[in-house]
Formats: structure tokens, sequence, C-alpha cells
């Protein structure tokens, strides 16, 4: 009887040795281990053998099985393992994409503006677009009659209420509120009556800054601006004021920034100059702050001005004002 | 401004190169936005002789001319009707190059050759426009080159950007005074040492009445008799040219010339169009009309100032002459006005008019009252010289109230206060008087011409312009603590906007101004509109985000780019309000459309649907953590699908709409696939949300899970339901979501199915089953109940 269990065994080794794919495996392991396979039905002889060999040969017929399960088991991993090498993926063919969104270049460059002058201790101040001619006009010591009212033509929503030209209302608004010392910047849009070309557009965004203190010099803010410039573009561009005029300042101020293209060597975007004109500052008039209730005596204060359309064109290289508010996707995607 | 550098050497002297000059007056906040040489680049131009001129034998307007280069002679045709024998002219030859790059070459002209050309000033780029060649006033000898004849004294010209706060500087010898600063040279004040005719007094001929004072506080004229219309002098007409001033004749280029030399405006009358030998200065009354020199009826703005004789009016005073007193070519005597007007009143009427002159620009911004003789002077003298007039004795000059120079307290430290330096008394005092204010113990006293300086901080200014802006010392950045406010509305835009980035959107930016057409769309009147609007395009305010958005998707398809899923935050204009800014509400919207996601080759996707956009909302609002919300449908949109739209309410106020934008709404935006949008107020949510939070334990024992799902009437809301399973399952209930509804089948018509996956959790303990069933049999009866509702199997 025990020869039978050899039999069995050295048939099945000759037949598993003999299988190359996966489905002869099965095969074999119904013909073998299956409910009516050549293992099982020599359990069902189990009756017939003597009861002196009986245990012997259940438990070789066991170790048969065992080892049956055992070897088809290995075969089948093996084959499963080679169709894993021969199905590979093809990893070149692209991802399959969730999509992805982001911050508006300009409003992402307004936000790296607000982070340098927030890092420098600066409240960031919020206020309405449309404004009162006091607010826009009169308390930065612009009358009606004012000829700097040329300087930015406005647009009007009634004879007393406008589309503000500045940010500046906001300083207003604030000193009116709060006691100096005041270290604020104001961002937002603003409005011109520009039609619109490659460098103008009726609605753009405009950082104003105020400091308000005792002994606030021009010497402070020459510095601050050269901190913003040095944060912003890097420590070698250098700052250069030359004197201008606005109502609502006194000393009055123009800055440039050396042109972060050629380094101040002139170039196209300089216009040869070497320069890069960014905008106006100076120290506070007296007119400002006595509309706004502060004394003029005892405080004195700096203003500076910057556009955000315009820092965002140098940052980015872009010529045309126009492709921040087409929302041209292949415009913003890069961003 | 126009200058050129050799005519300012006539008032100053410098040894800055052109260059140099610009650099310094830049410095000195005289922004050189232009700086050019006067005469353009060309070359191949000799000086030619007329020799001979005949007529074109085909053609009537043309001549034939012989010109001489000295050692040849050349058939020319020359087209210019001035063109005469004996005339020394600027020739091109063969071969030659004119400003511009234009070529000259030997040419067949109605059959006739021609070897070369005549030139006229504008052809050598010398102005604008010419009538005729060049006929040179003096011969010269043939063949020298005209480049180097006109260049030998090299000019260049310079264009500055003046700020309105220095029309002082709006003149040569106010730039010359600026150049005296940071030279120390003095000022070569212009010539005007008359020869005036005794026998004759001014008295005799006008008589000058100010009847409105305010707006003409000075008047001054003279008389200059016998003048000659002619053309001025060549250099005259030659440096007009080159600051952009055409030349006419001799009389009113002079005008212009001491214009553009002192600053200060001039007019000059036909003394025999001054009716009754009286000038009347007075204000215009109402609806009163007058016809200027530019033969234009102009309806005079009231207030205006008005020169006028024993008559009629003659000019309005500071802005613009009379057609009826101009000078012309029967003009003998001239009545030359010098004076002095109020800014405010020609500022108010020029503005009024839509009219600006050289002379108003001038004076709405301040000339000087006490130049008013000088430029008189200087003009009569020029006239006398070269328009061979007589000039009468005596100035008729009337000045009722002498305006004393402005005094500003003189504190040189607040001046180093402001500045941030420590400048010495006599260091500043020394910077003022080289501006020709006069310092003395305390009080600093202004020249009249300089309208801008009016406190102590201006002097801080001008201290720091003869310095250089450059050479003023900085101090460095140093952090003052200073106690600042925290800016809550920033920290708000920037946490939505932050959500929506997020939910990996693309901002958008768009314009605030839009047509009044598509702001009627999204808001039944009551719009913001601009009274003097750019164009049709920005009449309006945005009464809300979406017409921008939808423009921006619109822009995209057009462009092939079918799936846009943008969003915008920013303030929209919604109300007036009496008394008060208009409503102008920061809002935040998005709009979706085309497909789900990017289709690839293992990724199909379908067209977004409303789902799609309440799902970005759903999100949005539960990473901001909006408790208490409603969805409400929503049919009283005018721009949203009826069967489409909710409305978002918190304690039943909207605070946001969602939906699909209609069908007729897209169309009018020229898009042709479904678009959906959201659009919140932000300035609502940010009342009701909680910018700060604390978290929420989360519990460490196991969940149980239980679906319910029932057979119900399709009109029953799932929403209804879900609040009514939430609000009675108790505090156990830990999450609660829809994950079937199917209708059809074998289900009766009008019924649907709903099912319901409720999660159970404590904080503090694993539940048990038996508790879970409990509370899920009752939900089950209840909703029965509630509903009409059975359960399925
Ligand atoms: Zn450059």
């Amino acid at each position: 009887m025990l020869q039978k269990i050899d039999a069995i065994k050295k048939h099945f080794e000759a037949e598993i040795n003999n299988i190359n794919e996966p489905s002869g495996l099965e095969e074999l392991r119904i013909k073998f281990l299956g409910r009516k396979g050549m293992i099982s039905n020599t359990f069902s002889m189990l009756s017939e053998v003597p009861a002196e060999i009986k245990p012997l040969f259940g438990q070789r017929l066991n170790q048969l099985k065992k080892t049956v399960e055992h070897k088809i088991k290995e075969a089948a991993s093996k084959f499963e393992q080679k169709s894993r090498t021969e199905s590979r993926l093809d990893l070149t063919l692209p991802g399959r994409s969730p999509g992805y969104g982001g911050r508006h270049p300009l409003l992402a460059v307004a936000d790296e503006i607000k982070d340098i002058f927030s890092s420098l201790g600066f409240s960031i101040e919020d206020g309405p677009e449309i404004e009162t001619d006091f607010y826009n006009f009169e308390a930065l010591n612009i009358p009606k009659s004012h000829p700097a009212r040329d300087m930015q033509d406005t647009l009007y929503i009634t004879e007393d209420i406008v589309l503000r030209t500045h940010t500046s209302p906001v300083q207003i608004r604030v000193m009116e509120k709060q006691k100096p010392p005041i270290r604020m910047i104001a961002p937002g849009r603003v409005y011109r009556r520009d039609t619109p070309d490659a460098s103008h557009s009726p609605f753009f965004h405009q950082v104003e800054g105020l400091v308000v203190g005792e002994d606030v010099s021009f010497a402070d803010l020459k510095g601050i601006i050269n901190a913003f410039a040095h944060r912003m573009f890097g420590s070698d561009i250098q700052v250069r004021f030359r004197p201008s005029f606005f109502p609502f300042t006194e000393p009055s101020a123009e800055y440039d920034f050396s042109c972060v293209f050629c380094h101040g060597k002139g170039c196209n975007v300089c216009k040869g100059t070497g320069w890069m004109e960014i905008s106006g500052a100076g120290m506070v008039h007296p007119n400002v702050f006595e509309a706004a209730g502060i004394d003029s005596e005892k405080y004195t204060g700096y203003a500076f001005g910057m556009g955000i359309d315009r820092i965002a064109m140098l940052k980015y290289n872009i010529n045309d004002i126009r492709l921040f508010f087409e929302n041209d996707l292949r415009f913003l995607n890069q961003f | 401004m126009k200058i050129t550098y050799n005519w300012l050497k006539d008032y100053i002297d410098f040894d800055e190169t052109p260059q140099e000059l610009a650099d310094k007056l830049t410095a000195a906040g005289f922004e050189v936005e232009e700086l050019y040489p006067l005469v353009k680049s060309f070359s191949g131009v000799v000086t030619g002789f007329v020799e001979k001129v005949e007529k074109h034998p085909n053609a009537d307007k043309l001549s034939v001319c012989k010109v001489s280069d000295g050692t040849e002679s050349f058939q020319v045709i020359c087209g210019a009707a001035n063109v005469a024998e004996g005339q020394t002219v600027p020739f091109a030859q063969t071969g030659a190059v004119l400003p511009g790059g234009f070529k000259i070459k030997k040419a067949k002209i109605r059959g006739v050759e021609s070897f070369g050309m005549i030139c006229s000033k504008e052809e050598l780029g010398l102005e604008a426009k010419s009538e005729g060649i060049w006929a040179l006033e003096t011969a010269e000898k043939p063949g020298l080159d005209f480049y180097q004849l006109l260049n030998s004294n090299a000019d260049y010209v310079y264009d500055f950007f003046i700020t309105p706060n220095r029309p002082d500087c709006l003149s040569m010898i106010g730039i010359a005074r600026e150049v005296a600063a940071f030279t120390g040279n003095s000022i070569k004040y212009p010539k005007q040492s008359l020869c005036e005719d005794s026998t004759q007094n001014i008295s005799d001929f006008i008589s000058i009445h100010i009847h409105d004072e305010e707006g003409c506080p000075r008047y001054a004229a003279r008389v200059i008799k016998n003048v000659t219309l002619s053309e001025s002098p060549e250099w005259m007409q030659r440096r007009l040219s080159a600051v952009g001033i055409r030349p006419i004749n001799n009389i009113v280029d002079i005008t212009n010339y001491v214009l553009m030399e002192t600053g200060h405006p001039l007019h000059a009358f036909d003394l025999s169009e001054i009716r009754g030998s009286e000038i009347h200065v007075r204000s215009s009354e109402p609806n009163e009309k007058f016809t200027t020199l530019d033969n234009k009826e102009r309806q005079l703005p009231e207030n205006t100032v008005l020169i006028c004789d024993s008559e009629r009016a003659v000019a309005i005073g500071g802005i613009m002459g009379g057609l009826n007193s101009e000078v012309s070519a029967k003009t003998k005597d001239i009545l030359l006005e010098s004076a002095y007007f109020a800014p405010v009143r020609i500022a108010r009427s020029g503005k009024k008019m839509g009219l600006s002159s050289e002379a108003s620009q001038r004076f709405e911004r301040g000339a000087d009252r006490n130049a008013v003789p000088d430029a008189l002077n200087r003009a009569a003298y020029l006239m006398e010289k070269f328009a061979g007039g007589v000039v009468v004795s005596g100035i008729a000059d009337v000045y009722p109230q002498t305006i004393e120079p402005y005094k500003v307290v003189f504190q040189p430290d607040k001046i180093n206060r402001l500045l941030g330096t420590d400048y010495s008394r006599d260091f500043i005092t020394d910077k003022l008087q080289r501006l020709q204010l006069d310092v003395s113990e305390n009080t600093v006293t202004v020249p009249t011409f300089r309208v801008d300086i009016k406190k102590g901080v201006d002097l801080a200014e001008e201290v720091g312009r003869t310095v250089n802006y450059t050479h003023l010392p900085v101090k460095e950045f140093t952090d003052i603590h200073y106690d600042m406010p925290v800016s809550s509305v920033e920290k708000k835009l920037r946490y939505f906007t932050r959500n929506m980035l997020e939910l990996n959107l693309r901002e958008a930016f768009t314009a605030s101004m839009i047509k009044k057409s598509e702001a009627e769309l999204f808001q039944n009147g009551g719009h913001i509109t601009i009274l003097n609007p750019i164009s049709d395009d920005m009449t309006t305010m945005r009464p809300s985000l979406l017409p921008g958005l939808l423009k921006a998707v619109n822009y995209n398809i057009n462009r092939n780019m079918n799936d846009v899923r943008l969003f915008e935050s920013g303030r929209i204009f919604t109300h007036y309000r009496p008394g008060q800014l208009p409503d102008q509400p920061y809002s935040l919207a998005m709009v979706l459309t085309g497909k789900r996601w990017q289709e690839g080759w293992n990724a199909k996707a379908d067209m977004v649907d409303f789902y799609d956009i309440k799902g970005y909302l759903e999100s949005f609002l539960a990473k901001i953590a909006l408790d208490n919300f409603q969805f409400i449908l929503y049919d009283k949109s005018s721009y949203l699908c009826d069967k489409e739209a909710l409305s978002l309410e918190v304690k039943n106020q909207q605070i946001g709409v969602c939906g699909k934008i209609a069908a007729d709404i897209c169309t009018r935006f020229g898009i042709d696939q479904p678009v959906y949008a959201f659009e919140l107020n932000l300035d609502l949510i940010s009342d009701v949300i909680h910018f700060e939070r604390h978290y929420k334990p989360v519990s460490r024992y196991p969940y149980s899970e239980r679906d319910m799902a029932f057979i119900l009437d399709d009109s029953i809301a799932a929403d209804s339901v879900l609040s009514f399973i939430r609000k009675n399952a108790g505090k156990l209930l830990h999450d609660l979501q829809v994950f079937d509804v199917f209708r059809g089948g074998n289900l009766p018509e009008g019924k649907k199915s709903a099912a319901f996956r409720l999660r159970f959790q404590a904080p503090d303990r694993t539940l048990g089953d038996k508790e879970v069933d409990k509370i899920f049999r009752r939900l089950i009866q209840m909703v029965e109940k509630q509903f009409d509702a059975s359960l399925r199997n």
C-alpha cells in the first residue's frame, strides 16, 4: 500500500516538471488534490488498509498532500512572478493629472510686497474703492481747482464721489482713527481715466505706505525704500531719489531702481538709462496732517507709493499690462 | 517744455556738456524726458546756387532749374513755387541721404531728367511743415557741406517734464535760475534798452480800467507804432521751431519768443481795432459768447475774465485773443498787453471751455506779477529792433493792490529734522540764497516767481534739491516696535482666497467696470454708474463678479480652451446710499464649465454638472467651517436656471447663490456650453464664521456603521431627510451620507429609493451593537412616519 503513495509522488513530480503555464497547473491541482483526485481517492482507501500500518499510511499520505500543495503553490508563484515581469507597465505614459490652480500672478506679487512690509512691522489697511472727493483729494491737499487734479484723470460717480485714484485716502482714514506712531501700507485697486493699451489700464493696483512718528525723516524714507528694494529684487539693487512734486508730500521725490535686467548698464527695458522708474514718495505735507487731525508740529512722517502691476511686470518680464486681466489660461497656468 | 542748449547759454554760463546738464537738472527735479541733437543727421547736401529757372515743358507746377555746386551745374526739377534765380539753397545731390534715411537718386520727372533735389526745411528735419524750398537769407559760397554749416554750433533740444508746482520753470530764465543754483553763476537777463519816442505818450493812446480786480490784479500795456509785418529773423524762427513753436510773423514770434524767455504770456492787439482807446477788464455775464482768434465762437462760462474795449470784448484774459482784434497783414500799430490773472479763475474758465493755451497753462499754475513790466519792455525792444516799430513813451500799468512777496519763518532745525541731516545754518542759508530766496535772521522772503513756496517744509525741499537727493543721508531701517492693530480685512481676504486655492482652483482678475447692459443681467436697477466713462464698455461698476468671469470663460473658449474653472474675489458695487458711499462689499465667485477633469489615455471625463459646483461650494464651506447654513431651492435669480439654482442662507439671510447659469445669459456672453457658478458675499460670511477655531478631539474608538434605504415620494428633498435624521439621531451620530438614489426599475411611479449610511461613534468608549441598533431602529420608525416612507430590504 505504501508503494502506492510513492507511485503517486513520482507521478506528481514527473507531471509538475512538464508544466509551463498556469492553466496546466490548475489541471494538475484538480488531478491530485481535487475532490475526486488521486490523493482524495487514496484517503478513501484508508478503510482497506491493514490496521497495523494505518497510522503510518495516514501520516505518509498527509505528508504527500502537504508536499503537493506546497509544490503547486511554489510553481504558481513562479508563474505569477514571470507574468509580472512580462506585462510590465509603460511608465513613460503620462500620469493621471489631478489638475492644478494657483494665485493670480499679479496678486501673488501683491502678497509678496505685503509680506515684505509686514515683516518690516507695517500693518496692512483696507479702504473703499469708491471714495469721497474729500478723502481722495481735499484731505490730501488737492483742492478743487488744483492743477494736480489734471495729473490724475479721475472717474466720477457723482460730483463728490469718485473712483479712488490712489490708495492714499486709506492713510487719512487710518490717521483719523489712530494716534501716531503709525506704520501702515494700503494695498488695493485704483482707477484712472486711461484708455487701455500695453502700458495703461483704467484699473490697476497700488500700495501706499505711511509712517508717522516723532522725528521721522527723509533719511528714514530712503532707508525703508532701500530695504524694500533689496528684499524684493535683491541686495545689489541701487535706489535713486529725484525731486518731484505731489501735493500731499513736501519734500517730494520720485524713486528709481537700478534696472533689474541689465543691472544698470542700460538696455531696452530701461531705455538705455540703467534706471527703472518705480513711483513717488515724500514727507507728509503739514496740510495733510491737519486735515487728518494730527499735530504737524509734533509729528513728522513719510509716505510712499508703488504700482504693483509695474513691479509684477518687471518681475516676470511682462510687457503688456492687459495680460493681467484677460484671464487667458495659457498665461495664468504659467504661474 | 522744450529748451535748447545754446539758447540757454544766452542767460547763464555753464561748462556742463549736454548730457551732464540733463543729469544735473534731472537731479534737481526737472526730469529730462528727451534729449536730442537739433539737426538730425543728413549727408550729401551742399549749398547750391540757382543759376536759371525755366518752366517744365510738360507740367505747369514744376520748374527746370540749373543749380551750381561751385564746380559744376546740374539740371534739377523743382516743384516749389518760391524757387527763383539767384537764390542760395540746400542742394541734395544724387547720393545724398536725408534725415529718416531717404536717398536721392537720379530721376526722370515728366520726361525731364533731374540730378538731385532742392530741399525745404521740412525735408532737412528742421521743422514739421514747410511751404516751399528754403532760400537762405544770406548768400553762401556754393558747395559747402550743409550739415556742417547748420551744425557748426551743434545744438541740443531738451524736453522737460515740469511739475505743476513750478510754472516759473516753463521758461528759459526759470531753467537758467536752476542752473545758477548749482553753478553759482549769475543770470544774464535779456536786453530791454528801449528808445522810447518821447513825443508821444501812452496816455494819449489807451486808458486801462480794471473792473474785476480779483480776476486781474494787474494789467499793463505799451503801444508800438508803425510796425512792419514780416518774417521774424532767421535765428528767432529757428529757435522757436526747435522748441516746437511754429513761426508766424515777427510780431507774433516776438511775443512767443519773450514767452519762452521769461515765461510771461503777452498778447498783441491791432491798436486800430481797439475802440474808444479804452481797455476794460471785467468778468463775463451769463450766456455771453465770444469768437476767439482760431475762429471759433465760444460760450463763455460765467465769471470769465474778459478784456474789452469801449464797445465789445476783444480777448479772453489769459487764455486766448479775439478774432476781431488780431494782428493781421494790415496792422500798423500794436497794443501790447502784459497782465497778471488769478490762477483759479483761469483754470476754471479754461476747464469749462475745454480750452488750454501756452498762456493759460502758465497763468493757471501761477505767473509772476512782478514780471509784467520786464516782459513788456523786452518785447517792445524786440519789436523796435525787428519790426521797425516806434515805442510810445511810457507804460500804462494798473496795479491797484501791490501784492507783497511771501515770507516764511526760517527754522534750520526743522529743515534738518525733516531731512534727517545736521547742516549748519550757514550751509542752509547759502543753498537758499543760490535760489534767490532772501534769508534774513528768521525770515525767508520768497521771490514772486516762486509760487510754490509757502511753508517751512517747502524750504526743506529746496535744500534737499540743491544738495541732491542722492547725497542726502540714508538711515538704515531699524525695527522700532510699533503696536499696530491687526489688519482684519486683509487677513480675512487671504483666508478665503487661500481656501479656494487649496481646492486646486485658478484665480482670475477681471475688470471692475462693465457695460450697463451686462450689469442689468445681474442686478435689476440701482447700478453705480460713472459720470465720465472711458467708453461704452466701461460705464457701470460691476454688481457681481460673474459678468467678468463669464467674459473670461468666453475668452478661453474662443481660443479652444473649453474646460475652465476660475474664481475671483474682490469688491462688487451694489447700491447707492443717500448721503453715504455706495455699498461695496467683498465678493467671492467661481465659474465652472467643460470636462470634469483633464481627459487622458486612461481617464475618460464627463462634462461637469450642477453637483460639481455644489461640491466645490460645500468643500469651501467645510474648509471655512461655516455652520448652520441652509440650501434653499431658488427660482428668483435673473441669471440662474430656475430648476438648477440654490440660495445659501444663514439664519434666513441670503449669503450666496449657486447654480447653472441660464442659457440666455450664456448666449449673451457668447458661450454655448453649460456654465455653473456660485457667488458669495464675503462681508456677510465673515460675520457668521469663526476665524479662530479650536480643535475638536478625534475619537480613538471604532465606529459602527448602519445603512438604511427607504422608498419615499419623489417630491421629498434629500436634504429634508438628512436634516431630520441629524436632528433626531442624538449626539452619537458622527457622520451621515446619502449613498444611493434611484427611480424607476420596479419602483412605483412617483417614488424613489434613497439610501443613507450612518456612522455612530462615541468619544469615550466602544459602542455596543445593542445600543446602536436601538437608535437605528428608532430612527427608521421616525423617518417612516415623518415622510410616509417604507424601509427597503
Ligand atoms: Zn536695463
